[in-house]
């Protein structure tokens, strides 16, 4: 038995919006596999839900005229790691979900809400932060696009004003064109964990495959929110493969990241993984990519 | 209103959109939709199909399956009418406990109307979201298989497992256990699904201290609620002290707790029991307690409850029930006031409380410090084990009401008349008036040997005349329940170069937490259970025992012997290693065989003196030699990636067949009208297939097929006495007394044949199927003539027969178990690559699900030592009780190449030949893989769980 107040369910976007504004305490439910279990943990006791679930226009991966990539907030888990779009372009985002675990999670979980809850282990967060994911916001105002880094404000909080719901999230073609990823996510198990660590990294490489034209990586559980590794990727960004570069990149991410101490793991073995990871997950990309590692 | 489609058919409910989908399917009857209480989306248990796709129905609402089309799993066939799956899954010897089995079904039938031919990744995939923990998921592959062939062809061409004794038609063979289409269909079961309407709901306050006592109690609000039946608290119980293990009485645990107490003693301690009509109300009266604690100083480690001036967790007036010490008057003067309670020892177990001593034990055979000075090399380390939560699927549950004057308890129990013993104290009833009722029993492994809710809840029922239901949460299982006892194992072992063992000491430190069910027992297993492995002349063990403020410790499959296998197996190793010898010559050269006088057990009975007997049937060499074997001893692995590093390792483990000359148990056999048979055993079929034990050992001795025997077990009214399933005992015991009462019958069936015939009866013979024969003039009567005769108002009456069974006897059985794991020595990742389970159980009864509790209890205590942690704050809070973040190991962490092997070996005094087979696999896995983690990267493990973040520590690559 949850301790839900009202639960109400909105007809299209336009309509949750409206519900939102007439519940302002209302909290937005979309597959529930988040916000079910923190209601069943008791916290958010009382609450009253507006359900999009139904709103299937928010389902789905399509590229827009734009040439971005438009997923649908509502898509869930295992869509998006079947969907032709994402394995032509991102497949890296449809293994990372995949490893949420368990196919009863994976059908119901939204990729909307693995971002709204603002949780920095979230599976898809360190990867839609290394592709530079647009957020799409829709409220009473209309529609905003919000780059994913600033859509993190703190951990569990989002940039989601009153009565906003997220609709979409979008990879730009200047993103994914060309770009190569790789995603480990570090856990103590594999399946139904919650990631110790989780390190995407993606490289768009220069026309003879020898120079690194751009790469990008992100993280999860390195600080209260996903973050990039900003200082690292400046220093490897037109620099030659070599290995050299390759492990000066990875223990330059230490200037980046801030993991934390918890009883899942020591600050000390988040900061030596993080280091690994990133060594790891590069070079996967660059092999992805169709680099080799000159000397 | 909300309307769908369940299992094909329109449906209209009035409920309230908020509620959880699975309660809608409740109030239309689906009840093997179960509730692992997990509702985090982990065990599976209430997996449906929600328009075709699996979902978790408690994180779906009831409000958004407004036209959907769902499917449950008894949407798919009965028990007389099995579809091809669930068939399979019965065949394949899954279907154990079974809390699941349902739900485990309706994915793999979704994934085979999907799929009629998946691969082993798309099984292991659609089986990541549930979580079995009693047989493994080995043979769901396996099922899979045999699903594939009976659709492609009609019939099964795998081979489910090997078969033993060609000369019996049911003992040895495969065939499916008794209970498992019952189970698989998801038909009544549990003791949820024997609720009754008028039901009240019980809740437990539980302190938010780790040591406190309860000074005053104000329910007076609580009461004024509507709904609100009654209170209990310290100062309105019973004045009975006792405690919750399971054990033959008198047990040899002290008797040191209430049903509530004035003083706490961990974070979820029993404060108060608020009995009211429905659940919401109990929980809104529970919260509106108050209550005046006086916070004490708490210990939650060996180390801190020894230390000068500790805090006493038990500081009351100590008594003996036999056996008390002289200056026992002196040492109570000492006690504190009356909220402490007492601590009642049945009979002296060594324990002194003022020092948070519960029992202590000590022995030794030969002279180890001459042994030692006499060795080329000793070696001497301390190993230290978690605490560990069984996680049975189906969380403690008890339903208790009164009828025509009597108690009656359903429970879901190892130990059916332990359970009417303590409700007998607590209630002050006679046992007669007492009828405990175990149904199916949705995951055990020990934690259902203790009476952790059936003396509150049947309490409950006594004091208010109203039926009553109590469900532990799953939170509940991890702080108020029981868990594996911590324990620091110190070995010093000494060699000689050529690979002799000249001594072995183990000082054992086991934290029972703050009560002392199991105290002594399961950290004298740790002795026990282990030294009786080595062929050593000069071995010493010095246990202690102490009380701690952590949540409860108590009986966990392999009881201490998983603990003290560890050490000593890791010791070995490292004295091989240090002596420069192979430690597979080493295994070979101090094990045990048959006949080798066993002296060390002298001290180790269970708080008086142990028989000192010889080693039996034993298969512990040929069990050493085929693992070896088949992971290629000596043989060095090596990976393409130069960060994973490659080690093998094993270690060899035993445990009992019951505690001879301590369990008892009882059967009785009779014929019914048909010719048809009825046993009732005092057994308590855990989903083991004890009761399928019981039918088959029937089956051979009176030659009836299996299907013309029913088993009627763990029912306190119809059965006879039974100490209960544990330490290994129900095939050796339950077993044996099936056997005992089946012969009776045999006897009674030839005389009556030879009465009814005027022959004589040593002429006559049982013939299949259910007939007896003449030798003599060819005669042949049919059960059914035999019985319709002397039942007949002429006749000599129906014919039953008891049998009971003792035994001085003790089978043990062996086995080793090997792991290859793979180390990456640069993130600390350990991945067990290969595991193998070589076990010697004397003839495996049900062979296809003795493979799948070895490969069960191989899993979970891969478990163990790899994740498994509950952990504490500061405060003596579990931080992580919740299966996600407490870390069970599910179909991704079971090694990609797992087998189980039974090695044959006849024992001279089990059921045609058998001995236990469950819980000494839970003792192999945490050596086998600490010893290959050594072979791959050179580091001793020597802390549970062996983490990723202990492994760079000890590799220098993190501080």
């Amino acid at each position: 038995m949850y301790d839900i107040k009202a639960l109400y369910e909105a007809e299209s976007v336009q309509d949750a919006i409206r519900l939102l504004q007439e519940h302002p305490e209302a909290q937005v439910l979309a597959g529930g596999s988040d916000v079910l279990v923190q209601i069943r943990e008791g916290r958010r006791a009382g609450v009253e839900l507006v359900s999009i679930y139904m709103l299937d226009e928010l389902r789905g991966v399509t590229i827009d005229e734009d040439e971005n990539i438009r997923i649908g907030s509502l898509t869930s888990f295992s869509h998006i790691t079947n969907d032709p779009i994402i394995q032509k372009y991102i497949n890296v985002l449809g293994e990372a979900v995949d490893m949420v675990g368990g196919p009863q999670i994976r059908a119901i979980g939204t990729i909307g809400g693995n971002t709204c809850n603002g949780v920095t282990s979230a599976d898809s967060a360190s990867t839609l932060m290394a592709w530079d994911a647009i957020i799409e916001i829709t409220g009473p105002e209309g529609v905003r696009r919000v780059p994913i880094r600033d859509f993190y404000i703190k951990a569990k909080v989002v940039d989601l004003r009153p009565a906003e719901i997220q609709t979409a999230i979008l990879i730009p073609k200047e993103s994914y064109d060309r770009c190569f990823g790789h995603y480990i996510k570090y856990s103590m198990r594999n399946a139904l964990d919650i990631a110790t660590t989780g390190c995407s990294v993606n490289v768009r490489l220069s026309e003879d495959r020898k120079t690194i034209e751009r790469v990008r990586i992100g993280y999860g559980v390195a600080a209260p929110v996903p973050v990039r590794a900003y200082t690292a990727e400046e220093f490897l960004n037109g620099k030659e493969i070599t290995d050299a570069n390759i492990k000066e990149f990875a223990e330059t991410v230490l200037n980046d990241i801030n993991p934390r101490d918890s009883w899942r793991a020591g600050k000390a073995l988040r900061r030596h993984i993080s280091v690994v990871m990133a060594e790891r997950a590069l070079r996967e990309s660059i092999s992805l990519a169709g680099g080799v590692v000159n000397g | 209103m909300i309307s769908c489609i369940i299992n094909g058919k329109k449906r209209s409910f009035d409920i309230e959109p908020t509620r959880r989908l699975r309660d809608m399917l409740l109030m239309n009857g689906n009840f093997a939709v179960r509730d692992s209480d997990d509702a985090e989306g982990f065990c599976g248990s209430d997996t449906v199909l929600l328009d075709g796709t699996p979902v978790f129905s408690n994180l779906v609402l009831a409000g958004e399956v407004e036209g959907c089309e769902i499917r449950t799993p008894d949407s798919l066939g009965n028990s007389m009418n099995l579809t091809v799956v669930q068939q399979a899954l019965v065949d394949a010897g899954v279907v154990q406990s079974a809390y699941n089995a349902p739900a485990a079904a309706l994915l793999m039938t979704w994934l085979f109307e999907n799929n009629p031919s998946p691969t082993r990744e798309e099984v292991k995939d659609v089986l990541s979201g549930i979580f079995i923990r009693d047989a493994g998921y080995e043979h769901y592959y396996l099922a899979a298989e045999l699903i594939k062939e009976k659709l492609a062809g009609g019939e099964y061409k795998t081979e489910i497992a090997p078969e033993f004794r060609p000369n019996l038609r049911a003992v040895g063979k495969v065939m499916p256990k008794i209970d498992a289409p019952q189970l698989v269909s998801g038909e009544r079961a549990f003791v949820e699904d024997y609720v009754d309407d008028d039901t009240c709901y019980m809740v437990v306050l539980r302190s938010p201290y780790a040591c406190a006592y309860v000074n005053k109690i104000d329910t007076s609000k609580a009461e004024a609620l509507p709904g609100v039946v009654k209170i209990i608290t310290a100062y309105n119980c019973p004045d009975v002290t006792y405690m919750s293990a399971g054990q033959g009485n008198p047990e040899p645990s002290p008797h040191d707790r209430k049903l509530l107490n004035k003083k706490v003693r961990h974070v979820g301690d029993r404060v108060a029991a608020v009995i009211a009509e429905t659940l919401e109300e109990a929980i809104r009266a529970r919260d509106l307690i108050e209550v005046e604690y006086e916070p004490l100083g708490a210990v939650f480690t060996v180390e801190e409850a020894m230390a000068e001036g500790a805090p006493l967790v038990h500081n009351g007036i100590v008594e003996y029930r036999a056996g008390a010490p002289d200056d026992l008057e002196e040492y109570n003067s000492k006690a504190g006031d009356e909220r402490e309670g007492k601590v009642v020892y049945q009979f002296p177990l060594h324990g002194d409380i003022r020092h948070n001593i519960a029992a202590a034990n000590h022995g030794f055979i030969g002279d180890v410090d001459k042994a030692f000075a006499e060795a080329d090399a000793v070696v001497e380390a301390t190993y230290q084990t978690s605490q560990i939560q069984h996680t049975p699927l189906e969380t403690h549950i008890c339903f208790s009401k009164l009828e025509n004057g009597r108690l009656i308890i359903y429970a879901s129990t190892q130990v059916p008349y332990h359970v009417r013993r303590i409700v007998s104290w607590v209630t002050g009833l006679s046992e007669n008036k007492i009828h405990v009722i175990k149904t199916r029993v949705g995951g055990g492994y020990g934690s259902k040997q203790d009476i952790l809710v059936e003396d509150l809840t049947a309490y409950a029922t006594f004091a208010t005349g109203r039926p009553v239901l109590y469900h532990n949460t799953r939170e509940e299982e991890f702080i108020a329940n029981s868990t594996r006892h911590p324990m620091r194992v110190h070995v010093k072992m000494g060699g000689k170069k050529d690979g002799s063992i000249t001594g072995i000491y183990l000082k054992v430190d086991a934290n029972t937490g703050p009560y002392g069910n199991h105290a002594l027992t399961v950290p004298m297993n740790s002795c026990s259970k282990t030294l009786p492995l080595f062929k050593c002349d000069n071995m010493k063990y010095d246990l202690t025992i102490y009380y701690t403020n952590t949540p409860p410790a108590g009986a966990y499959q392999g009881y201490g012997t998983p603990k003290g296998t560890y050490g000593l197996m890791m010791a070995m190793c490292e004295l091989a290693d240090k002596l420069g010898v192979d430690y597979k010559e080493m295994v070979l050269k101090n094990h045990v065989e048959e006949g080798y006088m066993l002296e060390i057990l002298k001290g180790l009975g269970e708080g008086r003196e142990g028989n000192v007997v010889p080693v039996g049937s034993c298969g512990l060499r040929e069990a050493v030699e085929k693992g070896c074997e088949m992971i290629e001893w000596g043989k060095r692995e090596e990976s393409d990636d130069p960060d994973w590093k490659i080690g093998k390792g094993f270690a060899m483990i035993m445990q009992g067949s019951g505690l001879p000359g301590l369990d008892h148990a009882n059967a009785i056999c009779k014929l019914e009208m048909d010719g048809s048979i009825i046993v009732t055993s005092g057994a308590a079929d855990i989903g083991t297939g004890l009761d399928t034990i019981i039918a088959k050992v029937t089956s051979d001795i009176l030659c009836i097929p299996i299907d013309k025997i029913t088993v009627i077990s763990g029912d306190t009214d119809s059965g006879a006495f039974d100490t209960g399933s544990y330490a290994s005992s129900g095939t050796f015991f339950s077993g044996n007394a099936a056997v005992v009462a089946a012969s009776n019958l045999r006897k009674k069936i030839i005389e009556e044949a030879a009465y009814q015939s005027c022959e004589d009866a040593e002429d006559f013979e049982l013939e299949w199927p259910g007939k007896v024969v003449s030798r003599k003039t060819g005669k042949v009567l049919t059960f059914y003539e035999i019985i319709h005769t002397s039942t007949s108002g002429t006749g000599r009456g129906h014919l039953i027969a008891p049998g009971s069974f003792t035994t001085a006897a003790s089978s043990v059985p062996y086995g080793a178990h090997f792991a290859q794991v793979a180390v990456n020595v640069r993130t600390g990742e350990i991945k067990v690559q290969k595991f193998y389970a070589i076990q010697d159980a004397g003839t495996p009864i049900n062979p296809e699900a003795a493979l799948c509790q070895m490969y069960g209890a191989s899993l979970k205590s891969i478990g163990h030592t790899l994740y498994e942690d509950m952990i504490l704050d500061k405060d003596g809070r579990c931080v992580n009780a919740n299966m996600t973040d407490y870390g069970v190991p599910m179909i991704s962490e079971q090694p990609d190449d797992f087998k189980a092997v039974l090695i044959d070996v006849n024992d001279d005094h089990g059921p045609f030949g058998a001995k236990s087979i469950s819980e000494i696999a839970c003792n192999g896995a945490a050596p086998a893989i600490g010893n290959a983690i050594h072979d791959a990267c050179g580091v001793w493990m020597r802390s549970w769980p062996m983490t990723p973040e202990k492994l760079l520590r000890e590799l220098g690559k993190i501080k």
